[in-house]
């Protein structure tokens, strides 16, 4: 497909999928915990809700700054998914590479962050602290994971680039060599803290802060906040499917050149992806404390990380 | 030159890099009004003040103007949770004043909802123990579980909260042999169900999240006059229904132990909670077997009961889910009260949440505050003092129906 | 009207009522199926469930949580005592029932009301608002 058609359908793709991935995790979440739960399409309905109401901005906040954050926030990890996607769609990689998705994803946060520690309220400000010292636990195993998949795929971090270096060598990037699982396993075990769910939702634990930044943000302002943490979640476990684990090359060249299938198997792993990543933990795990995320973090995946850094520059 | 550095920090110093939080009245993991303000430096908590009264509806003032049945639909209105275990200490106060002695299977059916009650109000406080630490699944899992004594409520009383069980003299429904056999069922069904949920809180994050953690130890149980269950976690040995048994459980005292442990952590508190419903759900098997016969109230009227207590006074005492639970009571002989006065265990028990909490951090305030079950809308009840003129007002039922119809008329 | 996000607000209520509304989000009557949520923060809110008889301490904090949440919003009376004030009429410290003090949408009797009569209310009372 052309770069520029692809580029242009894929922000309303995105949103339509990752919202609807919203509610299929909702959805499996409440059955879970033997409940019905919400319909699929729940979180449209959320959306359209919150769009509709009033615009509320406290007197205690700096309202430029309020304001703006949730939107940047949007743009930005919608851009980030976009190019992951027309890139996955285009098979050519002229926007944008790896670490450009990275900094954008992350950089949604830290958008929420501001905005929200900007409200003026004293949860507020703990959510930042709280999210400030998260996102120094997981970001930085993270990157070292995406930077080691650079030493180990063909030296580039486009992310075509790794998707034909994965098809050139007919297994996915995470089963070709032991540096690159490991890559893969930190990446994975970074996805729940990066998509703030129990047990890492310690910035916007309900019961302890009150959803941390969020707490101000009502209406219009939520919703774009949501779509930022639906998009980005969408948009990392998209990211692990194709750089890691990308399945379609497994069913051969003809399955390939069909973008439909491909596209699809693409969604249907990074759903479960998701499933494994997200739903799971938060069914059945208990939220941790500040001080043992940042241990975990820096325990586990920091020292995976760099064993894998260091495998892949000795070429394993 | 040498620079010393202070290890110490200035006053100042401390003043600049703490953060003042409000913990409620408003708070989602407070399902009642209570006001912490919390002093922080980063998570660590430094000091903590408390203000309480937002529930505080001036039950006792109203009971003194009105009847002693109406009084009694009053108090089982203090909360939700342990309705039975007020109107229990209620009435017993009140039969000692008017000697009068429950038949038998009047006193096993009380200690029946008692025991049930407990049940109930542990479920739910471990439902909510697992919602504070962000634990939803368990959450729903044990107010599952929960959902099945209320059925059990609702066969026995007809009302799943409010039970209205209790009246002077004895109690107003009785128990049918089907209703008994559907109640044992049960109760090996929610024994397993607690089985479960304790190997819940025994692995993995949930225990990382809740030992060692709000340790009150045996001393300052002891100085702080803490009870139930928060007094036996920290190895204090006491229950009434040991110490002074009132119901049937001067019969039942056999079939079942006080749980104590030694550490005094979140976690002991809510393991004695734990293992006290497996010792409830003992003496509710004990008394399903060993139900006497006879009637169950000394008369169909209980106008007539009611105008036959004398003028007195009496203190009662119950082991409500929470902890000790006392009754002052007052009679006028005319069917009235003269004074109420109802001490509850969450007020003995909030007082320990200072030295709880002190040191931790702010992702461990709801946990701790459920830990020792707070029960607010129990401890509001303060009589009203009017300021300026210094006295109690007292309003009788005649000045209370032109209140309410003033007010109807003013709407 | 198909997720209305729920505040409740407790004036001094026995907490019969309260432990019924969250029992209503618990797997058997679970409204979130019909994309009700139990959220922490008036800023989200569309439905505030107002239970007790509004004592004077909660009177301030009632009107200000009303006003926090954004428009459109639904007021809604859980249980005989925020409804009309009943059994704590006549309380020097009670300063309720709710419609004195904020507009009521939809009255929900009981002492406390079954899980499901909170749920119907709820839908009942969103329905007519939104339509
Ligand atoms: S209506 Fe009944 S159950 Fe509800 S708060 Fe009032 S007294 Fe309690």
């Amino acid at each position: 497909m052309d770069a520029a058609i692809a580029f242009l359908i894929s922000p309303p793709a995105v949103l339509l999928i990752s919202l609807l991935f919203e509610g299929i995790d909702r959805k499996i979440h409440a059955r879970m915990q033997k409940r019905i739960g919400p319909p699929v399409t729940q979180p449209f309905y959320d959306l359209i809700k919150l769009f509709s109401k009033e615009r509320i901005v406290p007197i205690t906040a700096s309202a430029r700054v309020f304001e703006t954050m949730p939107m940047i926030a949007a743009a930005v990890s919608l851009l980030g998914a976009s190019i992951l996607l027309s890139n996955i769609l285009s098979g050519s990689s002229v926007i944008g590479d790896l670490i450009l998705v990275m900094y954008l994803l992350a950089m949604s946060s830290v958008a929420l962050m501001i905005g929200g520690s900007a409200s003026g309220n004293p949860y507020g400000v703990v959510g930042f602290s709280r999210k400030m010292s998260m996102m120094i636990a997981y970001e930085i195993p993270m990157f070292i994971a995406i930077i080691s998949v650079a030493f180990g795929s063909s030296p580039s971090l486009a992310i075509n680039n790794i998707i034909r270096f994965q098809i050139s060598l007919g297994l996915p990037l995470a089963a070709s060599r032991p540096s690159m699982a490991l890559a893969a396993a930190t990446f994975l075990l970074c996805m729940p803290a990066a998509a703030s769910v129990v047990p890492f939702d310690i910035p916007e634990a309900k019961t302890e802060i009150i959803y941390g930044f969020l707490i101000e943000y009502g209406g219009p302002y939520l919703a774009l906040a949501k779509i930022a943490k639906a998009v980005s979640n969408f948009a990392l476990t998209l990211l692990a499917s194709a750089v890691f684990l990308y399945v379609p090359l497994l069913l051969g060249e003809n399955v390939l050149l069909n973008l439909g299938i491909s596209l699809s198997l693409c969604l249907i792993e990074s759903l479960l992806i998701m499933f494994v990543t997200i739903t799971v933990p938060r069914t059945v795990l208990a939220r941790l404390k500040i001080g043992q995320a940042f241990k975990f973090y820096w325990m586990l995946p920091l020292i995976l990380s760099i064993s894998s850094i260091i495998l892949s520059s000795v070429g394993l | 030159m040498v620079v010393k550095r202070s290890t110490e920090r200035t006053e100042k110093e401390v003043e600049y890099t703490r953060l003042r939080i409000p913990f409620g009245p408003v708070h989602p993991a407070l399902k009642e009004p209570v006001l912490l303000r919390i002093s922080v430096r980063g998570e660590e908590i430094i000091d903590v003040d408390m203000t309480l009264g937002h529930v505080h509806r001036g039950i006792e003032s109203l009971a003194e103007g009105r009847n002693l049945i109406q009084t009694l639909y009053l108090i089982e209105r203090i909360c939700g949770i342990c309705s039975h275990s007020h109107t229990t200490c209620f009435i017993q106060a009140l039969e000692e004043i008017g000697s009068i002695i429950p038949s038998e299977r009047a006193l096993y059916l009380r200690t029946l909802i008692f025991e049930m009650e407990r049940i109930h109000s542990h479920l739910l406080l471990l439902g909510v123990m697992a919602y504070e630490i962000g634990f939803d699944t368990l959450f729903m899992f044990t107010w599952h579980v929960r959902e099945k004594i209320l059925d059990l409520f609702e066969k026995i009383t007809g009302n799943r909260i409010h039970h209205a069980m209790n009246t002077i003299g004895g109690v107003r429904w009785d128990l049918t042999s089907q209703m008994a056999g559907e109640v044992k069922a049960y109760m090996r069904e929610i024994e397993k169900s607690t089985k479960y949920i304790h190997s819940a809180f025994t692995d993995g994050t949930v225990e990382k999240r809740i030992c060692n953690l709000g340790v009150l130890d045996y001393n300052d149980a002891i100085k702080l006059c803490v009870v139930g269950p928060t007094a036996r976690g920290s190895g204090v040995n006491i229950d009434v229904r040991k110490d002074h048994p009132y119901a049937a459980y001067d019969e039942l005292k056999g079939d079942f132990s006080v749980i104590t442990r030694k550490d005094g952590d979140v976690y002991a508190r809510t393991e004695v909670r734990i293992f006290e419903v497996f010792e409830s759900i003992n003496i509710i098997k004990a008394i399903l077997d060993r139900l006497p016969n006879g009637s169950i109230r000394p008369e169909e009227n209980v106008f007539r009961i009611m105008k036959r207590i004398p003028e007195g006074e009496a203190v009662s005492l119950v082991e409500a889910p929470r902890g000790e639970l006392l009754y002052f009571v007052k009679t006028d002989g005319k069917g009235g009260l003269i004074r109420l006065k109802v001490r509850t265990p969450t007020f003995s028990n909030l007082l320990s949440l200072k030295r709880m909490l002190v040191g931790c951090e702010i992702a461990d305030i709801p946990v701790i505050v459920a830990s020792i079950d707070p029960c607010l809308s129990c401890t509001n009840r303060v009589t009203i003092i009017n300021q300026e003129k210094g006295k109690s007002k007292v309003i009788d039922m005649d000045s209370l129906r032109r209140m309410v119809r003033r007010k109807w008329m003013r709407r | 009207m198909k997720s209305p996000w729920i505040f409740h607000l407790n004036t001094g209520s026995c907490n019969g009522c309260d432990i019924e509304i969250v029992a209503a989000f618990t797997p058997r009557y679970d409204l979130e199926r019909f994309g009700c949520l139990l959220v922490g923060s008036p800023r989200h809110a569309d439905v505030l469930l107002v239970t007790g008889p509004v004592t004077r301490q909660m009177l301030p904090r009632l009107i200000r949580v009303y006003e926090q949440i954004p428009e459109p919003k639904v007021v809604v009376a859980v249980g005989t005592c925020a409804s009309s004030g009943s059994p704590f009429l006549g309380s020097e410290m009670v300063e309720g029932p709710v419609d004195r003090i904020i507009p009521v949408d939809a009255y929900i009797v009981g002492c406390p009301p079954r899980p499901e009569a909170i749920a119907r209310g709820i839908i009942m009372a969103v329905m007519s608002k939104f339509r």
